[in-house]
């Protein structure tokens, strides 16, 4: 009787129904996501509603929040933090540019930051292809610049970037819990 | 109560969380929301952020395969040789092909952006020699074989390719698989001469050869 017991406890716990004998590929956790500038690139284009250039594009993942505190604890002050999730964070710049005023050639970046309450370092690497912040070397380092970050009254509970029209140029605005950082290209 | 009759009672009881544990994921594989073709027009006047998360994900998928993974590792070299970004629609509880993907017309092997195939260096399939760089593929689907074709027409979202911008046609035949495949699924995997890139979707599997 112990033994019954013990083996449909296993089978009731261990073998969901119907998928035993199969490996179905899961979906990701953190899904990826795309976003360009100008937003919406691909749904403008088979609009014939562009009216400006394709001048970057960037790749990421999407954690969550899921009742976490995001800034300080799950996302370490001080630590290299990858911008996202599974792959590296990739952008892509169409053009020569100039990030919070400083010149970047185009090209296929990883982005990753360093946060602090307030302030993070953005960065800009050349390594791509990558996982995680894992393999960071800042001796492949292109570009390192800080930006301020501001707190939102609403939480974000998916991580979300997306490029937006700024005054002078573009932003790449990135949420997640209670912060917003944009840093600002020129094209 | 006797040991027997206790037994009895854990073992109802165990039952009654499997059978739970089973209609929970039975809820979960068709009680989805699915948008498979979410037409474009209205994303102009939804917010900017924060953003919901896709109902057909994106993914990403290398050869060698799970490059990132092998590079943080230190088992692969600088550059990959393929690299694949496409969205994931699900099947739920439809018929895709021959009904939702109808025979004969361009589908773009995904949903939401074109798909974007990417080789780092030149690779040769069917005998055609591909450069290196980045294509969007797509495909017109029969029920025996599939046209795979990839386009220069990059950045655009999968709904309307132009077909005047092909660069490759490669014909592939199908196989059934024995299970379906809920979501739709690309992956590049080693094979006897090279590479293939395998797409799986319902019951239905493709696979490129690539050398």
């Amino acid at each position: 009787m112990k033994r019954l017991a013990a083996i449909v406890f296993f089978l009731a716990t261990f073998i969901p129904p119907s998928e035993a004998q199969f490996k179905i590929p899961a979906l990701d956790k953190s899904p990826m996501d795309m976003s360009y500038y100008p937003a919406e690139y691909p749904v403008l284009k088979v609009q014939n509603k562009i009216s400006e250039p394709l001048l970057a594009r960037v790749v990421y993942s999407r954690p969550q929040k899921n009742g976490r505190r995001v800034f300080g604890e799950l996302v370490e002050y001080g630590q290299i933090w990858r911008l996202g999730a599974n792959e590296a964070t990739e952008i892509e710049l169409y053009r020569d540019c100039r990030v919070n005023g400083e010149k970047l050639k185009k090209g296929r970046y990883t982005l990753y930051a360093i946060p602090q309450p307030g302030t993070w370092t953005i960065i800009f690497n050349k390594e791509t292809d990558s996982w995680g912040a894992f393999l960071y070397d800042p001796k492949k380092d292109v570009l390192r610049t800080d930006i301020k970050t501001e707190k939102m009254e609403e939480v974000a509970e998916v991580f979300s970037m997306a490029f937006t029209k700024s005054d002078d140029g573009v932003n790449l605005v990135i949420v997640w819990d209670d912060v917003k950082a944009a840093i600002p290209f020129n094209f | 109560m006797s040991i027997a009759s206790r037994y009895k009672k854990i073992w109802v009881l165990l039952c009654a969380a499997g059978l739970l544990v089973a209609c929970g994921q039975q809820n979960d594989r068709n009680g989805n929301k699915v948008t498979v073709n979410p037409p474009p027009g209205t994303s102009a006047e939804q917010p900017a952020l924060p953003v919901g998360v896709d109902k057909s994900p994106m993914d990403m998928s290398y050869y060698p395969e799970n490059f990132p993974v092998l590079k943080m590792q230190g088992k692969a070299g600088q550059q990959p040789v393929a690299r694949v970004v496409y969205s994931r629609p699900q099947k739920h509880g439809r018929t895709v092909f021959g009904n939702l993907v109808e025979y004969g017309k361009p589908w773009r092997l995904g949903a939401n952006e074109a798909t974007e195939i990417e080789f780092f260096r030149k690779v040769t399939i069917q005998q055609k020699k591909v450069p290196a760089g980045r294509y969007v593929a797509y495909c017109i689907p029969y029920p025996d074989k599939w046209i795979v074709k990839l386009n220069s027409d990059l950045y655009t979202w999968g709904l309307k390719i132009d077909s005047t911008r092909d660069q490759f046609a490669f014909e592939i035949p199908v196989a059934k698989t024995i299970y379906p495949y809920e979501y739709f699924t690309m992956q590049f995997q080693s094979a006897e001469a090279g590479i293939e890139l395998a797409m799986m979707w319902d019951s239905v599997k493709a696979v490129l050869p690539i050398q």
